[in-house]
């Protein structure tokens, strides 16, 4: 392994173990201002009017008609109001707020303030949606023609649940207006998008306008869109109070109930086989956006991409819709849509093998894609495709093969065991060309007259370990001691915007600009002198040029790959499952720090087990969240895993610092298929399509796979 | 106003609670999740008197004080109540909650409590001017409503050894660790010269109460092995029948079915 990959204590180890580190709740000042929402109560109605009850000194409300720019917060469209003006689109969209000095005191008198509703017909299944945010299609190839020639054509419908991100830390955030200048510092992943945000909402000038991230408890995707959101509201209630902090920190049921989560999808698969072979796809892909766009379009497209996941089939015709409903706005979270169709495709592929009596694992690597192949989007593997060596490292480290055979054959009285493994991959950095036409990142070094180095970027550490992996690279290209390099929280009034904290690309992409302008540095280096360098984005030009109207060309740079297998022991008294283990190896190309990209990866693998099955997040009758707690949304610990092992498989990227790729969202992607079809094999079932799986529909399962075994 | 009390003694803790109403705060694990709590408290972690394990020949004695830590590190501990403890939540919480706590809050998931109704436990209760001990069966009067009256505390839980050896305990939980049970069970069978000399069942999580029917266990105990196996059907169909599980998270049919499989596959390996 390069010597790079080698752990460093993380440069914010030791504030957050001595509990120095201050997040949002922890700021203190005597003229405070805390904030509640008013919120809708119906999942679609008419405001007819909000009537405040008499607000006592000191507090105020505010609501559309204080939004001094436009009634928009910005995501990638412009349709979310920062507060609602006469219609409400699902249960918890907020109509108004009230601040004040004392949280209690504030609290009830939003709960005091009635607004007026006429109720309007609600639609909360994406089946029953009449509104289509996006409609993408794409493909290759002559499908009709591969489906009419086919030997055996087979069409399965596959559907998954919400996911809620659990970060430790709830959404929060604090503004304060004074001298005509706005800052506004908080608990998020993308300074400059909250920056936008609340430009727009404010309708001040961006120089006006600062950002600051505060440590943050995790965000997993959970706060890369949403703290816009608040952001633009405490914004404009900062200006109609000038010279006081307004800060708001959700507790976890307002934070559960109406923040975005994973977008639950329904996806309908035909594949046409011949001679062994799968020689087309059509998919049809629907994902639930909720009441608004917010980040359903690129959510989408990401989703759509991979749907055909890691194979190689000659034609493809895919269609994805994001869909109204009026329930909260589902948005970004690890995995960004991919998780569901890779769940499809894996789920399909294991059960066309299983049909055509092969071994799926060998079904799977007849179809893997190789180097040069094409991708979905008719753009090019260019680089390696390692899965043949990954598999091997799974098989050998799990012994899949054998158990695979051997929980074919009769099983235990009470217990039943059954393996599972997956292929995917994970597009690295933005979908397109979205870093080239729209982010255009931007990042500089700042040298000390003593020699020690500042990092200007904006990337957050969200618990990723960005801020260690990014002075390693610099310290690593300035060949200086790591201690000598410095990243703080980033300050919008201090560093330039490098892009968001998104999509698995902060190292490989804002990484890469950063050990680039350490190499021109190293160069330019003065001792003694305070020096300065910029460093711009170039899009590497082997790529084919994307285009989003039609879906062509190279989608992603590159691809982060996994493997994992998963072996479970169901308990056929109780449906409850052990997970024995999971098994797994990951290219990320040089892990910059091993120890961070192992808990990346295993923490990952853990989220996407609670994904296949704990993790359940039902909605009553107004499309309202129901699991709002920890209690009711059960999230796994590390005793749920037996045996939990990553190898690390290194294929360099070189446009990567040091040959990195995307880590962040890679391990999570493609567990639930791995865990379903090691169910499915426990259960003496098939065609199980579904995720979370509870324990009850696995005692149905046992149940009927018992009487058949009597007849 | 005072909201809280640390008596150091029991005579204190207990006079304080003569004069005003209070909650008796033990380690706390159940309370703290409670938001919202109009009386005051009274901790009970100073209080030297209620910390005791005592192990007799007969029974085996946990003061209220006495934290799941404490009972997993006893050596005298029952197998089964330690198997159980061992699953309840996680060390942090093991760490102070207690079993007492786990009894008096009266809520049908107790793991603690479950152990205790199938070994026929007393509870043992005091107040400034009385004592008293209560079998845990007549100790609920429904779900989180105990016979305690508000001047008593819960000094200890006294746990007869004499049927614990041929014990099975099962929890279903959501996860592994720090989830509270979707249904628990225990049972306990002795058989003495092939005749079923002891058997109960206890169901936790199913209903309001944690659901021991000493009637229906009746049924078998004193019939020899052959006779048992012969009646265990009609065993198991009066368990079908006496279970009326309560709907949650979980449906009522899943929480019955596991209750129903636990039992009959209980039964059958102990009666061959
Ligand atoms: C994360 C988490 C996981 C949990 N997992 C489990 C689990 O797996 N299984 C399980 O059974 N429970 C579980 N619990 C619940 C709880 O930990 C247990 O019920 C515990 O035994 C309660 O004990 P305590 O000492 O903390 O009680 P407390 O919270 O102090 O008290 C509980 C109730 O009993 C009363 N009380 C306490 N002591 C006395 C006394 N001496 N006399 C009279 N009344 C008294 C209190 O007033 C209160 O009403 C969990 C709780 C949490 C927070």
């Amino acid at each position: 392994m390069h010597p790079i990959s080698q752990p460093v204590v993380k440069k914010d180890h030791t504030e957050k173990m001595a509990g120095s580190a201050e997040y949002v709740g922890d700021f203190y000042s005597t003229d405070m201002l805390h904030a509640r929402f008013v919120r809708s109560p119906h999942p679609h109605a008419r405001i007819l009017e909000i009537c405040y009850p008499e607000l006592p000194e000191g507090y105020c409300s505010v609501d559309h008609r204080d939004v001094l720019g436009e009634n928009i917060v910005h995501v990638v469209e412009d349709d979310s109001p920062v507060f609602e003006v006469d219609e409400v689109f699902y249960v918890g969209d907020p109509v108004a707020m009230i601040i004040g000095p004392d949280p209690q005191r504030v609290k009830a008198l939003a709960a005091a303030t009635e607004v007026r509703y006429e109720v309007l017909s609600a639609i909360l299944d994406i089946d029953d949606s009449d509104t289509v945010f996006f409609d993408y299609h794409y493909g290759r190839g002559d499908c009709e023609d591969a489906f009419s020639e086919a030997d055996k054509v087979y069409e399965e419908q596959f559907s998954t649940g919400y996911q809620e991100q659990a970060y430790l830390e709830t959404q929060g955030m604090s503004a304060r207006y004074e001298d005509g200048l706005l800052t506004v510092h908080g608990s998020l992943q993308c300074p400059y998008y909250v920056h936008g945000a609340i430009a727009k909402a404010t309708g001040l000038p961006k120089g006006s306008v600062r950002v600051i991230q505060d440590y943050t408890g995790g965000g997993f995707g959970g706060k890369e869109a949403y703290p816009s959101f608040l952001a633009a509201q405490l914004g404009v209630a900062a200006m109609k109070v000038p010279g006081k902090d307004v800060r708001v920190v959700y507790d976890r049921r307002e934070d559960m109930e109406f923040t975005s989560k994973r977008h639950p999808s329904r996806c309908t698969y035909r594949a046409a086989v011949k001679d062994g072979r799968v020689t087309a796809l059509e998919i049809d892909v629907r994902f639930n956006s909720g009441a608004f766009t917010t980040l359903s379009p690129v959510v989408l497209q990401r989703g759509i991409i991979a749907a055909p996941g890691v194979y190689h089939v000659p034609s493809l015709k895919v269609r994805g819709r994001g869909l109204r409903t009026h329930t909260v706005p589902t948005g970004a979270y690890r995995g960004f849509g991919a998780p569901q169709t890779f769940f499809a495709i894996e789920r399909l592929m294991d059960h066309i093998a299983a049909d055509l009596g092969q071994d799926p694992l060998d079904f799977k690597l007849a179809h893997a894609a190789k180097k040069g192949d094409p991708t979905s989007t008719s753009g090019i593997y260019h680089y390696e495709v390692p899965l043949p060596e990954m598999v091997d490292k799974v098989c050998e480290m799990s012994d899949y093969r054998a158990k695979r055979a051997a929980y074919a054959k009769e099983q235990g009285r009470r217990y039943r065991n059954g393996i599972g493994i997956a292929l995917w991959f994970h597009g690295c950095g933005f979908t397109g060309s979205g870093e080239r036409d729209f982010i255009k990142a931007v990042v500089g070094l700042h040298k000390h007259a003593d020699g020690t180095v500042e990092v200007l970027a904006c990337n957050s550490d969200i618990g990723q370990g960005i801020k260690t992996t990014f002075s390693k690279v610099v310290a690593a290209e300035l060949g200086i001691p790591y201690d000598q390099v410095s990243y703080g929280n980033p300050d919008t009034s201090r560093v330039p915007d490098s892009g968001p904290t998104v999509a698995s690309r902060s190292l490989m992409t804002v990484g890469e600009l950063l050990r680039r302008a350490a190499a021109r540095l190293r160069e330019e280096w003065v001792d003694g002198q305070e020096q300065s360098v910029e460093e711009h984005y170039h899009e590497p030009d082997f790529m084919l040029p994307f285009s989003l109207e039609d879906f062509s060309g190279d989608a992603y740079p590159t691809y982060a790959w996994g493997v994992s297998a998963i072996e479970l022991r169901y308990d056929s008294l109780t449906g409850a499952n052990d997970i024995v283990g999971c098994w797994s190896s990951f290219d990320v190309g040089t892990p910059i720090d091993l120890a961070i990209v192992t808990g990346q990866m295993e923490g990952g693998v853990l989220q996407g087990l609670g994904y296949s099955s704990m993790e359940q997040m039902a909605t009553d009758a107004n499309g309202r969240i129901r699991n709002n707690s920890y209690s009711d949304y059960i999230i796994p610990t590390s005793a749920d895993v037996g045996e939990l092992a990553v190898s690390m498989h290194v294929v360099e990227f070189p446009f990567g610092p040091y040959g990195a790729k995307g880590a962040g969202e890679l391990p999570l992607v493609g567990i639930a298929p791995a865990f379903v079809e090691a169910a499915e094999q426990a259960l003496g079932a098939r065609g199980i399509n579904h995720i979370p799986l509870k324990a009850e529909e696995a005692l149905e399962y046992l149940g009927a796979a018992q009487k058949e075994a009597h007849r | 106003m005072v909201d809280r009390y640390a008596p150091t003694s029991l005579a204190a803790a207990l006079d304080l609670m003569a004069h005003e109403e209070l909650v008796p705060y033990a380690g706390g694990t159940d309370l703290m999740v409670d938001e919202a709590l109009g009386r005051p408290f009274v901790f009970l972690h100073g209080i030297e008197e209620l910390k005791g394990i005592t192990d007799n020949e007969d029974s085996f004695i946990v003061g209220a004080g006495v934290t799941y830590r404490e009972l997993l590190a006893h050596p005298a501990t029952p197998e089964l109540l330690k198997e159980a403890v061992a699953q309840i939540a996680a060390p942090a919480i093991r760490n102070t909650a207690t079993l007492a706590g786990n009894i008096a809050n009266a809520s049908p998931k107790g793991d603690g409590a479950l152990v205790c109704f199938a070994a026929d436990a007393e509870i043992v209760l005091r107040s400034a001017e009385t004592a008293r001990r209560v079998p845990i069966a007549s100790f609920y009067e429904g779900r989180g409503k105990t016979v305690r009256r508000p001047d008593e505390l819960v000094t200890a839980v006294i746990i007869p050894k004499k049927h614990l050896a041929g014990y099975r305990f099962e929890k279903v939980g959501a996860r592994k660790a720090l989830a509270i049970s979707r249904v628990s069970f225990v049972g306990l069978m002795t058989i003495e010269e092939s005749v079923v000399a002891h058997l109960a069942l206890a169901f936790g999580a199913v209903e309001d109460v944690v659901a021991r029917r000493p009637a229906i266990d009746a049924m078998l105990i004193g019939k020899t092995i052959e006779a048992a196996r012969g009646a265990a059907e009609e065993y198991l169909a009066a368990w079908d029948e006496a279970i009326q599980p309560i709907r949650g998270r979980v449906s009522a049919e899943y929480r019955k079915q596991v209750c129903l499989n636990l039992a009959r596959d209980f039964i059958t390996c102990r009666l061959g």
